[in-house]
């Protein structure tokens, strides 16, 4: 069998729209002979059981994310497939520490360049994936992908990138300016002034806290890459490393897509030549010098010979749509959502590939099990209340039994009855009140 | 009903009318305020007199009369920090609630005692190195950020899900801290912890769609694993002569896992921390500070 990489599609002339989608087919491309494996852009999650892309299937085993992947490789070809097995020592944990930077840090500026920034969502990422998935996904993944950004940047306080409320700010100016001849000085709102200074600070504040998020980031990686080919080669040993595929998947999606407000790519080349010069250089190697394009991906014999042995995702089934459809019902229903949570921690302690111990298994479920019974508690303790409270109306008689409620029921009618009669008459006699007042 | 006459009396009198305030209203509103209180006095418990700093931190009254560490990382990283570079201050129990930010430690200075200005965490470095002239040690190695990020997020996600999500953990541990002294009140204890609960489980699925317990686990593996090849053989990280911001980051977090005294029941993390002694031995040494 042949091993499958299951990722996000292509997109800004690269092969996937994920950063750790791209450290895979980084490292897949680096380390397995051609022919053993092929990549699939099937940018649908929910093929894998772990709800995750990048998968890497063999057969019926399903492994996601990069560093499990990793792991399985090296099991699957007895320590053959690795780039990490030469390192030791400082070399070892500067692999550990440098990933866990790269991924910490560099999701956060690519979900700010990406997906914060209204300008690049709406005009570069969102109609991206609108080419790249199918129907439904194209309407259902991309906001729940752009919420989950925002969420993971909220604590940044940059939210005013999302400019979506300063663009309606500044339409609104517009309209103002623009009614201004027609109508009335005094009626158009003055506070525009001030709104607009406020603006300009927040551009400025914005300015300086995006200079000091990328100058964190890239300011340790232009140093630790220095005049190397790669980040962890010394004398002994030149070739890469999985650091090296994990920095090339988050600094090819800052530096090569062409988007409308290109800060993260700015700021990278003007603090980090070096690490510019090592990403073009990476993403030649492993991505293969022509530019990846959509079409390459879905027809693999129309692309030109490419290092990336693409295979055509298969159509999306009538079963796989419904799923989806009714997946994205149940995460807006409240209460069905948080069960749902609970059961994403069972699955992954249930599924084969998580490697607990019986012992360790057994805990993780009951710890899933308990937080469903405090769910199916608070539940039952609202129905209960609820049970109690009608009891005890009906005990002290502010409800009482059918029997004798008909009849106030009809008393009640005939009040109303009368009511709106006498409303009709006052209605009558206002009018003829407000007729005769006028001559 | 409006009549007809009392519609035109309106109109003659023109649209200035609307501007002037009726005489009475203007005779009320000319006699405001009609008394000022002086301002309340402050509750009896807080000293009348503060002679030292105030660092507020998640503490119990008897711990914080000694000076024990804290059983909050992120407050014990910062109490440790102002020891280690000897910034004398004194421990208040507090909560989420009364902080400026929102979020503890903060720091109320001795001087100026007349204007309440508290610093909350993220300037507490700064205001620390004005006090005692210490170095910044993020500017000094390059690795600083870089290792920190291990601690930041592979750590404290396997810390999250240790103390939140584990529920003889949680039940044991974080239940009888933070939520048991806030009320006695079992209903309300009951939507604390699970808002508590919650509140760690949204944290972990930020970043991944599922929790996947052996991930975090095996992340934080390779985490110390990082942490104590930095060490190294030397007493402090990166080779300093006393301990300093990234001593006490790091000793946060190994000191409240192998602290037996918290009451852990289920406790893979302090299993992964012995296999390494050289952390283990670094978490002794700064112990002695408190």
């Amino acid at each position: 069998m042949v091993l499958q990489l299951h990722v996000w599609g292509p997109a800004f002339n690269l092969p996937s729209i994920d950063a750790q989608c791209l450290a895979a087919i980084a490292y897949c491309s680096l380390t397995l002979p051609k022919g053993s494996w092929e990549l699939v852009a099937t940018s649908d999650p929910s093929v894998s059981p772990t709800g995750e892309l990048p998968a890497l299937q063999d057969d019926s085993t399903w492994v996601s994310r990069f560093r499990n992947i990793v792991d399985y490789l090296r099991q699957y070809s007895n320590g053959e497939w690795d780039l990490d097995g030469l390192l030791e020592g400082t070399a070892r944990a500067d692999t550990i520490a440098f990933s866990s930077f790269i991924e910490s840090r560099g999701q956060t500026l690519i979900d700010l360049s990406l997906y914060v920034s209204s300008q690049n969502y709406y005009g570069n990422t969102s109609p991206a994936y609108g080419s790249l998935l199918q129907w439904p996904n194209q309407w259902i993944l991309p906001p729940r992908l752009h919420s989950a950004a925002k969420a993971r940047t909220e604590h940044l306080g940059l939210s005013s990138l999302d400019i979506q409320a300063m663009e309606e700010q500044r339409q609104r100016e517009h309209s103002a300016a623009v009614a201004a001849g027609r109508v009335p000085k005094n009626l158009i709102p003055r506070p525009q002034d001030t709104v607009s200074k406020l603006l300009g600070r927040t551009a400025q504040h914005n300015h300086f806290r995006l200079e000091a998020l990328t100058g964190e980031f890239f300011e340790p990686l232009e140093a630790m890459i220095g005049d190397k080919s790669y980040f962890l080669a010394s004398s002994e040993n030149d070739s890469p490393s999985s650091l090296d595929c994990i920095a090339l998947g988050y600094l090819s999606l800052a530096l090569v897509p062409e988007l409308t407000f290109p800060w993260l790519r700015d700021a990278m080349r003007t603090k980090s030549p070096h690490l510019t010069a090592y990403t073009e250089r990476m993403r030649r190697l492993c991505f293969g010098e022509q530019p990846v394009e959509i079409a390459h991906a879905f027809s693999p014999e129309t692309a030109p010979s490419s290092l990336l042995p693409w295979r055509a995702p298969s159509r999306i089934s009538a079963v796989a749509v419904s799923n989806t459809l009714l997946d994205t019902l149940a995460e807006s229903l409240p209460l069905v959502r948080t069960l749902r949570s609970h059961n994403k921690l069972k699955e992954g302690a249930q599924s084969a590939d998580a490697g607990l111990s019986d012992m360790e298994k057994k805990i993780v479920s009951q710890a899933a099990d308990a937080g469903k019974n405090d769910l199916y508690a608070s539940v039952a303790t609202v129905v209960g209340g609820l049970a109690a409270l009608v009891g005890y109306m009906f005990y002290i008689g502010m409800i009482r039994p059918t029997g004798s409620g008909d009849e106030e029921f009809v008393e009640e009618v005939e009040g109303e009855e009368e009511a709106s009669v006498f409303d009709a008459g006052s209605a009558t006699d206002f009018l003829g009140a407000g007729f005769s007042g006028f001559p | 009903m409006p009549t007809p006459t009392s519609d035109g009396s309106q109109t003659s009198s023109g649209p200035a009318s609307f501007l002037r305030i009726p005489p009475p209203l203007k005779r009320l509103f000319d006699r405001f305020p009609l008394t000022t209180y002086p301002a309340n006095d402050l509750p009896h418990r807080v000293p009348s007199k503060r002679a030292d700093n105030q660092l507020f931190v998640f503490s119990d009254a008897a711990g914080a009369r000694r000076g024990r560490p804290s059983f909050n990382p992120q407050c014990l990283k910062w109490q440790a920090y102002l020891k280690f570079v000897g910034v004398d201050f004194e421990i208040t129990p507090s909560n989420n609630h009364a902080s400026p930010t929102g979020a503890l430690p903060f720091l109320l200075p001795a001087f100026p005692t007349e204007a309440a200005v508290t610093i909350p965490s993220h300037k507490l470095q700064k205001w620390a190195i004005e006090q005692v002239h210490c170095e910044e040690e993020q500017q000094l190695d390059l690795r600083f950020d870089v290792y920190a990020s291990l601690l930041d997020h592979r750590i404290r996600n396997a810390w999250l899900y240790t103390l939140y999500l584990d529920d003889a953990n949680f039940k044991s541990v974080a239940q009888r801290l933070y939520v048991n002294p806030s009320t006695t009140s079992s209903l309300v204890r009951a939507s604390l912890a699970f808002q508590l609960q919650q509140a760690a489980r949204d944290e972990l699925l930020k970043t991944t769609s599922y929790i996947d317990v052996a991930a975090i686990e095996g992340d934080a593996q390779n985490a110390f694993e990082a942490l104590s090849t930095l060490l190294a053989e030397n007493e402090h990280f990166f080779g300093r002569p006393n301990p300093g911001l990234f001593d006490a980051a790091v000793f946060a977090y190994t000191h409240l896992i192998l602290d037996e005294g918290l009451g852990w029941k289920h406790n893979r993390l302090a299993q992964m921390l012995r296999q390494h002694t050289n952390l283990v031995q670094h978490r002794e040494r700064l112990l002695k500070f408190f």
